[in-house]
Protein backbone atom coordinates (compact mmCIF):
# COMPACT_ATOMS: atom_id res chain seq x y z
CA UNK A 1 0.00 0.00 0.00
CA UNK A 2 1.80 3.07 -0.84
CA UNK A 3 0.73 6.41 0.47
CA UNK A 4 1.38 7.84 -2.59
CA UNK A 5 -1.39 10.22 -2.63
CA UNK A 6 1.40 12.85 -1.09
CA UNK A 7 2.38 15.05 -3.36
CA UNK A 8 4.78 17.97 -3.78
CA UNK A 9 7.85 18.34 -1.73
CA UNK A 10 8.13 18.51 1.79
CA UNK A 11 11.40 19.06 2.63
CA UNK A 12 11.16 23.18 2.75
CA UNK A 13 8.74 22.83 5.29
CA UNK A 14 10.05 20.13 7.39
CA UNK A 15 12.74 22.26 9.22
CA UNK A 16 9.84 24.56 10.76
CA UNK A 17 7.39 21.47 11.32
CA UNK A 18 10.17 20.11 13.46
CA UNK A 19 10.19 23.30 15.46
CA UNK A 20 6.48 23.48 16.04
CA UNK A 21 5.84 19.50 17.32
CA UNK A 22 6.07 19.05 20.36
CA UNK A 23 7.69 15.81 22.46
CA UNK A 24 5.24 13.12 20.43
CA UNK A 25 6.46 13.68 16.78
CA UNK A 26 6.19 10.18 16.15
CA UNK A 27 2.69 10.18 17.33
CA UNK A 28 1.63 12.87 14.96
CA UNK A 29 3.55 11.31 12.15
CA UNK A 30 2.06 8.04 12.53
CA UNK A 31 -1.54 9.39 13.01
CA UNK A 32 -1.15 11.50 9.82
CA UNK A 33 -0.06 8.52 8.00
CA UNK A 34 -3.60 6.46 9.39
CA UNK A 35 -5.88 9.43 8.28
CA UNK A 36 -4.06 9.83 5.14
CA UNK A 37 -5.06 5.99 4.76
CA UNK A 38 -8.38 6.30 5.77
CA UNK A 39 -8.64 9.34 3.58
CA UNK A 40 -7.63 7.11 0.58
CA UNK A 41 -9.82 4.29 1.10
CA UNK A 42 -12.81 7.28 1.04
CA UNK A 43 -11.79 8.49 -2.57
CA UNK A 44 -9.13 11.26 -2.27
CA UNK A 45 -5.98 10.70 -4.01
CA UNK A 46 -4.01 13.79 -2.72
CA UNK A 47 -3.99 16.07 0.20
CA UNK A 48 -3.16 19.26 1.25
CA UNK A 49 -0.90 19.54 4.11
CA UNK A 50 -2.55 21.62 6.52
CA UNK A 51 -5.35 19.61 5.59
CA UNK A 52 -3.71 16.74 6.48
CA UNK A 53 -2.52 17.92 9.68
CA UNK A 54 -5.69 19.60 10.60
CA UNK A 55 -7.46 15.99 10.31
CA UNK A 56 -4.51 13.96 12.40
CA UNK A 57 -4.72 16.41 14.80
CA UNK A 58 -8.54 16.05 14.88
CA UNK A 59 -8.01 12.30 15.04
CA UNK A 60 -5.43 12.45 17.65
CA UNK A 61 -7.81 14.75 19.97
CA UNK A 62 -11.09 12.12 19.45
CA UNK A 63 -8.61 9.84 20.75
CA UNK A 64 -8.27 11.72 23.47
CA UNK A 65 -11.32 12.93 24.13
CA UNK A 66 -12.56 9.12 24.37
CA UNK A 67 -10.06 8.44 26.87
CA UNK A 68 -10.65 11.46 28.89
CA UNK A 69 -14.43 10.71 28.97
CA UNK A 70 -14.42 7.03 29.84
CA UNK A 71 -11.80 7.64 32.44
CA UNK A 72 -14.14 10.55 33.64
CA UNK A 73 -16.75 7.61 33.71
CA UNK A 74 -15.46 4.93 35.04
CA UNK A 75 -14.13 7.53 37.91
CA UNK A 76 -17.75 8.67 38.73
CA UNK A 77 -18.30 5.06 39.02
CA UNK A 78 -15.23 4.70 41.51
CA UNK A 79 -13.08 2.62 39.58
CA UNK A 80 -9.74 3.22 38.22
CA UNK A 81 -9.50 1.06 35.54
CA UNK A 82 -12.36 1.83 32.25
CA UNK A 83 -14.62 -0.89 30.91
CA UNK A 84 -16.19 -0.79 27.88
CA UNK A 85 -19.47 0.83 28.96
CA UNK A 86 -17.17 3.66 29.86
CA UNK A 87 -16.23 3.94 26.13
CA UNK A 88 -19.59 3.55 25.15
CA UNK A 89 -20.56 6.60 27.12
CA UNK A 90 -17.79 8.07 25.79
CA UNK A 91 -18.68 7.56 22.14
CA UNK A 92 -22.25 8.64 22.84
CA UNK A 93 -21.13 11.83 24.39
CA UNK A 94 -19.36 12.61 21.13
CA UNK A 95 -21.76 11.67 18.87
CA UNK A 96 -24.44 13.27 20.27
CA UNK A 97 -23.19 16.34 17.90
CA UNK A 98 -23.91 14.41 14.98
CA UNK A 99 -26.79 12.00 16.53
CA UNK A 100 -27.50 8.36 16.40
CA UNK A 101 -30.26 6.20 17.05
CA UNK A 102 -31.97 5.82 20.14
CA UNK A 103 -29.69 8.87 21.56
CA UNK A 104 -33.20 10.71 22.97
CA UNK A 105 -33.94 7.63 24.91
CA UNK A 106 -33.21 8.76 28.82
CA UNK A 107 -32.94 5.06 30.12
CA UNK A 108 -31.31 2.51 27.47
CA UNK A 109 -29.03 0.06 28.20
CA UNK A 110 -25.07 0.62 26.74
CA UNK A 111 -24.68 -2.56 25.20
CA UNK A 112 -27.24 -1.74 22.62
CA UNK A 113 -26.60 1.51 22.19
CA UNK A 114 -26.39 2.90 18.99
CA UNK A 115 -23.04 3.94 18.83
CA UNK A 116 -22.55 0.51 18.98
CA UNK A 117 -24.71 -0.44 16.04
CA UNK A 118 -22.92 2.06 13.89
CA UNK A 119 -19.93 0.60 14.75
CA UNK A 120 -20.93 -2.68 14.09
CA UNK A 121 -22.23 -1.89 10.84
CA UNK A 122 -19.57 0.25 9.83
CA UNK A 123 -17.02 -2.90 10.72
CA UNK A 124 -18.65 -4.99 8.58
CA UNK A 125 -19.08 -2.84 5.95
CA UNK A 126 -15.84 -1.03 5.79
CA UNK A 127 -12.43 -2.83 3.67
CA UNK A 128 -9.68 -3.40 6.33
CA UNK A 129 -7.13 -1.24 5.43
CA UNK A 130 -4.22 -2.73 7.71
CA UNK A 131 -1.68 0.21 8.60
CA UNK A 132 1.22 1.13 6.02
CA UNK A 133 4.26 0.09 8.69
CA UNK A 134 4.54 -1.68 12.11
CA UNK A 135 4.97 0.77 15.24
CA UNK A 136 6.98 -0.36 17.96
CA UNK A 137 5.82 0.38 21.46
CA UNK A 138 6.18 3.80 22.42
CA UNK A 139 7.12 5.74 24.48
CA UNK A 140 10.13 3.58 24.99
CA UNK A 141 10.78 3.12 28.91
CA UNK A 142 14.31 3.51 29.78
CA UNK A 143 15.83 1.08 32.07
CA UNK A 144 16.98 3.25 35.16
CA UNK A 145 20.44 2.31 36.24
CA UNK A 146 20.25 1.91 39.77
CA UNK A 147 23.14 2.41 41.80
CA UNK A 148 24.20 -1.17 43.63
CA UNK A 149 23.79 -1.65 46.94
CA UNK A 150 26.81 -2.45 49.31
CA UNK A 151 26.14 -6.36 48.71
CA UNK A 152 26.15 -5.94 45.09
CA UNK A 153 29.89 -4.23 45.65
CA UNK A 154 30.70 -6.41 47.74
CA UNK A 155 31.58 -3.81 50.25
CA UNK A 156 31.88 -3.34 53.47
CA UNK A 157 29.20 -0.19 54.74
CA UNK A 158 31.24 2.29 56.59
CA UNK A 159 29.72 1.87 59.64
CA UNK A 160 27.35 -0.06 61.72
CA UNK A 161 24.38 1.81 61.80
CA UNK A 162 24.36 1.62 57.55
CA UNK A 163 22.68 -1.50 56.45
CA UNK A 164 24.62 -3.40 53.59
CA UNK A 165 21.00 -3.68 51.05
CA UNK A 166 20.99 0.36 50.76
CA UNK A 167 23.32 1.56 47.41
CA UNK A 168 26.60 2.26 47.95
CA UNK A 169 28.26 5.59 48.64
CA UNK A 170 29.52 7.58 45.48
CA UNK A 171 33.25 7.64 44.82
CA UNK A 172 35.12 10.35 47.02
CA UNK A 173 36.47 11.74 44.48
CA UNK A 174 33.17 12.61 42.48
CA UNK A 175 32.65 15.05 46.10
CA UNK A 176 35.88 15.80 47.20
CA UNK A 177 36.87 19.50 47.17
CA UNK A 178 38.77 20.95 44.33
CA UNK A 179 42.17 20.71 46.36
CA UNK A 180 42.32 16.95 46.22
CA UNK A 181 42.05 16.37 42.30
CA UNK A 182 41.90 12.87 40.94
CA UNK A 183 42.27 10.42 43.64
CA UNK A 184 42.37 7.22 41.56
CA UNK A 185 43.46 7.95 38.45
CA UNK A 186 42.57 5.42 35.42
CA UNK A 187 45.91 5.51 33.72
CA UNK A 188 48.44 4.57 36.20
CA UNK A 189 51.65 6.32 34.80
CA UNK A 190 49.89 10.04 35.50
CA UNK A 191 49.02 8.59 39.28
CA UNK A 192 52.40 9.71 40.52
CA UNK A 193 52.26 12.87 38.67
CA UNK A 194 49.06 13.49 39.98
CA UNK A 195 49.66 13.45 43.50
CA UNK A 196 52.81 15.58 43.20
CA UNK A 197 50.51 18.16 41.47
CA UNK A 198 48.56 17.41 44.28
CA UNK A 199 51.20 17.88 46.86
CA UNK A 200 52.21 21.41 44.47
CA UNK A 201 48.04 22.79 45.72
CA UNK A 202 48.53 21.91 49.09
CA UNK A 203 51.94 23.51 49.12
CA UNK A 204 50.34 26.74 47.37
CA UNK A 205 47.58 26.74 49.73
CA UNK A 206 50.06 26.92 52.53
CA UNK A 207 51.91 29.67 51.30
CA UNK A 208 48.95 31.69 50.64
CA UNK A 209 48.60 31.66 54.68
CA UNK A 210 51.90 32.33 55.08
CA UNK A 211 51.37 35.05 52.98
CA UNK A 212 47.73 36.55 54.67
CA UNK A 213 49.56 35.80 58.43
CA UNK A 214 53.28 37.69 57.41
CA UNK A 215 52.69 40.99 54.64
CA UNK A 216 54.20 39.26 51.51
CA UNK A 217 58.09 39.73 50.71
CA UNK A 218 59.34 39.36 54.38
CA UNK A 219 59.21 35.46 54.09
CA UNK A 220 60.49 33.89 51.18
CA UNK A 221 58.52 32.62 48.64
CA UNK A 222 60.62 29.29 48.27
CA UNK A 223 57.83 26.91 49.23
CA UNK A 224 56.15 27.70 45.68
CA UNK A 225 58.97 26.90 43.99
CA UNK A 226 61.72 23.86 45.22
CA UNK A 227 58.65 21.06 44.16
CA UNK A 228 57.91 22.37 40.69
CA UNK A 229 60.97 22.36 38.85
CA UNK A 230 61.31 18.89 38.83
CA UNK A 231 57.96 17.40 39.24
CA UNK A 232 56.44 19.90 36.71
CA UNK A 233 58.84 18.64 33.84
CA UNK A 234 57.61 15.28 34.38
CA UNK A 235 53.86 16.30 34.38
CA UNK A 236 53.94 18.86 31.38
CA UNK A 237 55.08 15.92 28.62
CA UNK A 238 51.74 14.13 29.08
CA UNK A 239 49.30 16.34 30.94
CA UNK A 240 48.57 20.34 30.25
CA UNK A 241 46.92 20.74 33.21
CA UNK A 242 49.67 19.41 35.62
CA UNK A 243 52.52 21.76 34.17
CA UNK A 244 54.02 24.21 36.54
CA UNK A 245 52.17 27.36 37.29
CA UNK A 246 54.14 29.97 35.01
CA UNK A 247 56.05 32.72 36.87
CA UNK A 248 54.57 36.17 37.36
CA UNK A 249 55.50 37.78 33.99
CA UNK A 250 55.68 34.74 31.84
CA UNK A 251 52.47 35.58 30.55
CA UNK A 252 50.19 38.35 30.46
CA UNK A 253 47.05 38.58 32.54
CA UNK A 254 44.40 41.15 33.07
CA UNK A 255 44.29 42.27 36.75
CA UNK A 256 41.38 41.77 38.71
CA UNK A 257 39.09 44.22 39.39
CA UNK A 258 38.65 44.71 43.21
CA UNK A 259 35.93 46.97 45.08
CA UNK A 260 37.09 49.92 46.31
CA UNK A 261 37.97 49.08 50.05
CA UNK A 262 39.75 46.11 49.21
CA UNK A 263 41.21 47.68 46.27
CA UNK A 264 43.59 49.88 48.74
CA UNK A 265 44.85 47.25 51.10
CA UNK A 266 45.65 44.80 48.34
CA UNK A 267 47.69 47.56 47.03
CA UNK A 268 49.30 48.41 49.52
CA UNK A 269 50.03 44.52 49.74
CA UNK A 270 50.79 43.84 46.61
CA UNK A 271 53.06 47.19 46.24
CA UNK A 272 56.28 45.24 47.16
CA UNK A 273 56.50 43.36 43.74
CA UNK A 274 54.55 45.09 41.32
CA UNK A 275 56.80 48.43 41.29
CA UNK A 276 59.52 47.70 39.09
CA UNK A 277 59.76 51.10 37.73
CA UNK A 278 59.34 53.21 40.73
CA UNK A 279 61.53 53.19 43.47
CA UNK A 280 60.00 53.75 47.30
CA UNK A 281 62.21 53.41 50.61
CA UNK A 282 59.77 53.16 53.12
CA UNK A 283 57.85 50.27 51.79
CA UNK A 284 58.31 48.14 54.58
CA UNK A 285 57.28 50.54 57.48
CA UNK A 286 54.23 51.76 55.89
CA UNK A 287 52.76 48.09 55.50
CA UNK A 288 54.18 47.41 59.15
CA UNK A 289 51.76 50.46 60.07
CA UNK A 290 49.13 48.70 57.78
CA UNK A 291 49.68 44.98 58.98
CA UNK A 292 46.48 45.27 61.29
CA UNK A 293 44.21 46.66 59.35
CA UNK A 294 45.58 43.98 56.24
CA UNK A 295 44.97 41.36 58.77
CA UNK A 296 41.16 42.82 59.66
CA UNK A 297 40.51 42.90 55.32
CA UNK A 298 42.04 39.66 54.58
CA UNK A 299 38.95 37.99 55.89
CA UNK A 300 36.80 39.67 53.71
CA UNK A 301 39.38 38.56 50.59
CA UNK A 302 37.21 35.40 49.47
CA UNK A 303 39.02 36.24 45.94
CA UNK A 304 41.09 33.09 45.25
CA UNK A 305 42.79 34.53 42.07
CA UNK A 306 43.37 37.58 43.94
CA UNK A 307 45.65 34.86 46.29
CA UNK A 308 47.25 33.26 43.23
CA UNK A 309 48.54 35.86 42.08
CA UNK A 310 49.63 37.49 44.91
CA UNK A 311 51.90 33.79 45.43
CA UNK A 312 52.69 34.66 41.53
CA UNK A 313 53.81 38.08 42.13
CA UNK A 314 55.64 37.12 45.71
CA UNK A 315 57.99 34.87 44.01
CA UNK A 316 59.79 37.97 42.80
CA UNK A 317 62.65 38.86 45.28
CA UNK A 318 61.42 41.91 47.19
CA UNK A 319 62.69 45.20 46.06
CA UNK A 320 63.89 48.44 47.23
CA UNK A 321 61.98 51.71 46.83
CA UNK A 322 63.00 55.31 47.01
CA UNK A 323 60.99 58.03 46.73
CA UNK A 324 62.47 60.41 43.79
CA UNK A 325 60.76 63.59 44.23
CA UNK A 326 62.46 64.96 41.10
CA UNK A 327 61.47 62.51 38.64
CA UNK A 328 59.08 63.84 36.06
CA UNK A 329 56.71 60.49 36.72
CA UNK A 330 56.27 61.72 39.91
CA UNK A 331 55.33 65.10 39.12
CA UNK A 332 52.66 63.49 36.97
CA UNK A 333 51.90 61.25 39.57
CA UNK A 334 51.21 63.84 42.12
CA UNK A 335 48.79 65.86 39.76
CA UNK A 336 46.77 62.84 39.31
CA UNK A 337 47.12 62.32 42.90
CA UNK A 338 44.99 66.03 43.29
CA UNK A 339 42.85 64.78 40.24
CA UNK A 340 41.75 61.85 41.77
CA UNK A 341 41.73 61.95 45.41
CA UNK A 342 37.81 62.52 45.69
CA UNK A 343 37.01 60.35 42.61
CA UNK A 344 35.79 56.82 43.10
CA UNK A 345 39.08 54.41 43.14
CA UNK A 346 37.58 52.15 40.77
CA UNK A 347 36.55 54.61 38.44
CA UNK A 348 40.05 54.62 36.18
CA UNK A 349 39.14 51.00 35.18
CA UNK A 350 35.50 51.02 33.75
CA UNK A 351 36.26 50.78 29.78
CA UNK A 352 39.45 50.19 29.55
CA UNK A 353 40.22 47.18 27.63
CA UNK A 354 43.90 47.32 27.35
CA UNK A 355 46.34 45.53 29.93
CA UNK A 356 49.30 47.62 29.60
CA UNK A 357 47.28 50.58 30.24
CA UNK A 358 45.29 49.18 33.29
CA UNK A 359 49.16 48.50 34.71
CA UNK A 360 50.56 51.59 34.57
CA UNK A 361 47.19 53.06 36.00
CA UNK A 362 47.96 50.56 39.09
CA UNK A 363 50.85 51.79 39.49
CA UNK A 364 49.99 55.40 39.03
CA UNK A 365 47.26 54.75 41.63
CA UNK A 366 49.61 52.44 44.05
CA UNK A 367 52.07 55.49 43.56
CA UNK A 368 49.80 58.00 44.81
CA UNK A 369 48.51 56.48 47.37
CA UNK A 370 51.60 55.65 49.34
CA UNK A 371 52.52 59.37 48.68
CA UNK A 372 49.38 60.08 50.59
CA UNK A 373 50.06 57.32 52.94
CA UNK A 374 53.26 58.70 53.89
CA UNK A 375 51.95 62.07 54.10
CA UNK A 376 49.93 60.81 56.65
CA UNK A 377 52.69 59.32 58.82
CA UNK A 378 54.45 61.80 58.30
CA UNK A 379 51.76 63.67 60.74
CA UNK A 380 52.06 61.01 63.09
CA UNK B 1 -32.40 1.45 35.73
CA UNK B 2 -35.26 -0.16 33.61
CA UNK B 3 -33.31 -2.71 31.92
CA UNK B 4 -33.65 -4.37 35.52
CA UNK B 5 -37.31 -4.96 34.25
CA UNK B 6 -36.47 -6.30 30.74
CA UNK B 7 -36.64 -9.69 30.55
CA UNK B 8 -33.25 -11.30 31.18
CA UNK B 9 -33.21 -12.59 27.74
CA UNK B 10 -33.13 -9.37 26.47
CA UNK B 11 -30.09 -7.97 28.10
CA UNK B 12 -28.53 -11.27 27.94
CA UNK B 13 -28.49 -10.82 23.98
CA UNK B 14 -27.59 -7.25 24.01
CA UNK B 15 -24.47 -8.07 26.22
CA UNK B 16 -23.82 -11.29 23.83
CA UNK B 17 -24.27 -8.79 20.58
CA UNK B 18 -21.72 -6.66 22.54
CA UNK B 19 -19.24 -9.61 23.86
CA UNK B 20 -19.05 -11.28 19.88
CA UNK B 21 -18.71 -8.03 18.57
CA UNK B 22 -15.58 -7.48 20.50
CA UNK B 23 -14.56 -10.54 19.63
CA UNK B 24 -14.73 -9.74 16.21
CA UNK B 25 -12.77 -6.53 16.41
CA UNK B 26 -9.53 -9.23 17.14
CA UNK B 27 -9.93 -10.33 13.53
CA UNK B 28 -10.85 -6.56 12.03
CA UNK B 29 -7.43 -4.71 12.23
CA UNK B 30 -8.16 -1.23 12.07
CA UNK B 31 -5.97 1.22 9.81
CA UNK B 32 -4.88 3.02 13.00
CA UNK B 33 -2.44 1.23 14.97
CA UNK B 34 -2.94 -0.57 18.17
CA UNK B 35 0.28 1.70 20.07
CA UNK B 36 -0.81 4.62 18.84
CA UNK B 37 -4.08 4.48 19.91
CA UNK B 38 -2.61 3.15 23.66
CA UNK B 39 -0.24 6.01 23.61
CA UNK B 40 -2.91 8.77 23.48
CA UNK B 41 -5.18 6.69 25.60
CA UNK B 42 -2.30 6.50 28.11
CA UNK B 43 -1.92 10.11 28.08
CA UNK B 44 -5.52 11.17 28.83
CA UNK B 45 -5.48 8.94 31.85
CA UNK B 46 -7.07 6.12 30.12
CA UNK B 47 -6.14 3.38 31.93
CA UNK B 48 -7.31 -0.63 30.47
CA UNK B 49 -5.08 -3.49 29.98
CA UNK B 50 -7.94 -5.43 27.68
CA UNK B 51 -6.90 -4.90 23.68
CA UNK B 52 -10.63 -5.38 22.86
CA UNK B 53 -10.88 -2.03 24.31
CA UNK B 54 -8.06 -0.56 22.33
CA UNK B 55 -9.29 -1.92 19.12
CA UNK B 56 -12.70 -0.65 19.99
CA UNK B 57 -11.24 3.04 20.21
CA UNK B 58 -9.92 2.35 17.14
CA UNK B 59 -12.46 1.35 15.35
CA UNK B 60 -14.32 4.44 16.35
CA UNK B 61 -11.60 6.65 15.61
CA UNK B 62 -11.58 5.85 12.14
CA UNK B 63 -15.30 5.74 11.50
CA UNK B 64 -14.91 9.40 12.65
CA UNK B 65 -12.11 10.05 10.23
CA UNK B 66 -13.72 7.91 7.15
CA UNK B 67 -17.34 9.90 8.22
CA UNK B 68 -15.04 13.50 7.83
CA UNK B 69 -13.16 12.49 4.78
CA UNK B 70 -16.57 11.33 3.02
CA UNK B 71 -18.41 14.52 4.31
CA UNK B 72 -15.31 16.49 2.75
CA UNK B 73 -15.55 14.39 -0.64
CA UNK B 74 -19.31 15.34 -0.77
CA UNK B 75 -18.67 18.60 -0.77
CA UNK B 76 -15.52 18.76 -3.16
CA UNK B 77 -18.04 16.49 -5.49
CA UNK B 78 -20.96 18.65 -4.59
CA UNK B 79 -19.44 22.05 -5.40
CA UNK B 80 -17.46 20.32 -8.83
CA UNK B 81 -20.53 19.69 -9.75
CA UNK B 82 -22.01 23.00 -9.32
CA UNK B 83 -19.20 24.60 -11.26
CA UNK B 84 -19.64 22.16 -14.07
CA UNK B 85 -23.64 22.55 -14.26
CA UNK B 86 -23.16 26.68 -13.55
CA UNK B 87 -20.62 26.45 -16.72
CA UNK B 88 -22.75 24.86 -18.55
CA UNK B 89 -25.73 26.81 -18.18
CA UNK B 90 -24.24 30.13 -18.05
CA UNK B 91 -26.79 31.28 -15.45
CA UNK B 92 -25.79 32.74 -12.49
CA UNK B 93 -27.23 31.01 -9.45
CA UNK B 94 -26.57 31.13 -5.76
CA UNK B 95 -24.73 28.47 -4.70
CA UNK B 96 -24.06 27.16 -1.99
CA UNK B 97 -20.65 27.14 -2.22
CA UNK B 98 -20.00 30.84 -1.70
CA UNK B 99 -16.77 30.45 -1.43
CA UNK B 100 -15.91 29.10 -5.34
CA UNK B 101 -17.77 31.37 -6.85
CA UNK B 102 -15.25 34.21 -7.28
CA UNK B 103 -13.33 31.41 -8.18
CA UNK B 104 -15.55 29.54 -11.27
CA UNK B 105 -14.04 32.25 -13.67
CA UNK B 106 -11.28 32.01 -13.37
CA UNK B 107 -10.08 28.53 -12.73
CA UNK B 108 -12.76 26.65 -14.95
CA UNK B 109 -9.79 24.89 -16.32
CA UNK B 110 -7.48 24.12 -13.97
CA UNK B 111 -10.55 22.48 -12.40
CA UNK B 112 -11.18 20.39 -14.85
CA UNK B 113 -8.01 19.26 -15.52
CA UNK B 114 -7.64 18.68 -11.85
CA UNK B 115 -10.95 16.61 -11.29
CA UNK B 116 -9.32 13.57 -12.13
CA UNK B 117 -7.13 13.87 -8.51
CA UNK B 118 -9.54 14.48 -5.45
CA UNK B 119 -8.00 16.62 -3.62
CA UNK B 120 -8.74 17.08 0.11
CA UNK B 121 -8.48 20.59 0.80
CA UNK B 122 -9.16 22.97 4.07
CA UNK B 123 -12.47 24.46 2.37
CA UNK B 124 -14.04 21.04 2.35
CA UNK B 125 -12.43 19.77 5.42
CA UNK B 126 -13.50 22.61 7.59
CA UNK B 127 -17.38 22.81 6.46
CA UNK B 128 -17.19 18.90 7.05
CA UNK B 129 -16.11 19.57 10.47
CA UNK B 130 -18.03 22.18 11.32
CA UNK B 131 -20.81 19.37 11.03
CA UNK B 132 -19.25 17.20 13.91
CA UNK B 133 -18.88 19.86 15.83
CA UNK B 134 -15.22 20.74 15.14
CA UNK B 135 -14.50 24.53 14.22
CA UNK B 136 -11.46 25.17 11.84
CA UNK B 137 -10.72 28.21 10.72
CA UNK B 138 -7.58 28.95 8.28
CA UNK B 139 -5.64 31.35 7.31
CA UNK B 140 -6.49 32.28 3.71
CA UNK B 141 -2.96 33.10 2.86
CA UNK B 142 0.39 34.24 4.48
CA UNK B 143 2.43 37.26 3.35
CA UNK B 144 5.68 35.66 2.87
CA UNK B 145 5.29 33.72 -0.53
CA UNK B 146 5.10 35.31 -4.16
CA UNK B 147 1.85 33.43 -4.20
CA UNK B 148 0.42 35.25 -1.56
CA UNK B 149 -3.70 36.45 -1.88
CA UNK B 150 -3.85 34.31 -4.76
CA UNK B 151 -6.82 31.61 -4.80
CA UNK B 152 -5.98 29.10 -2.18
CA UNK B 153 -8.10 26.18 -4.18
CA UNK B 154 -6.34 27.02 -7.16
CA UNK B 155 -2.75 26.27 -6.11
CA UNK B 156 -1.16 23.33 -4.48
CA UNK B 157 0.73 23.66 -1.22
Amino acid sequence: MSDGGRESEREPEKPARQKRAGGDELARAAARLAVAQISESQGFQTFQHSALETLSDVAVRYIYEIGKTANFYANLSGRTECNVFDIIQGLEDLGLVQGFLGASDIEHCLANSGTVKELVQYVDEAEKIPFAYSLPQFPVAKDRKLTPSFLQIGEEPPGEHIPAWLPAFPDPSTYAPSSSRIERSIEPPTSKIDQESHNRKVERSLLNLHQRLACSGLEGPSLVNHGDATKAKQAVGSNPFLAAPLQFGEKEVSPVLLPAKVKLLNEAIMRNPSMENHGRDNHISVLEALAPDIEAMESRLLDSEEKEKKVLLNSRPAVQFKIGIGRKSLGTMQDLSLQKKSFEVTSPWFGRENEKDDKKMRAEKILKESMGHTQELGHL
Amino acid sequence: MNHNQQPGDGTHEDDAALSDFLASLMDYTPTIPDELVEHYLAKSGFQCPDVRLIRLVAVATQKFVAEVATDALQCNLECNYKVLKERHKGSSRSWQCKARQAAVVKDKRDKQQKDKRLILTMEDLSRALREHGVNVKHQEYFADSPSTGMDPASRDE
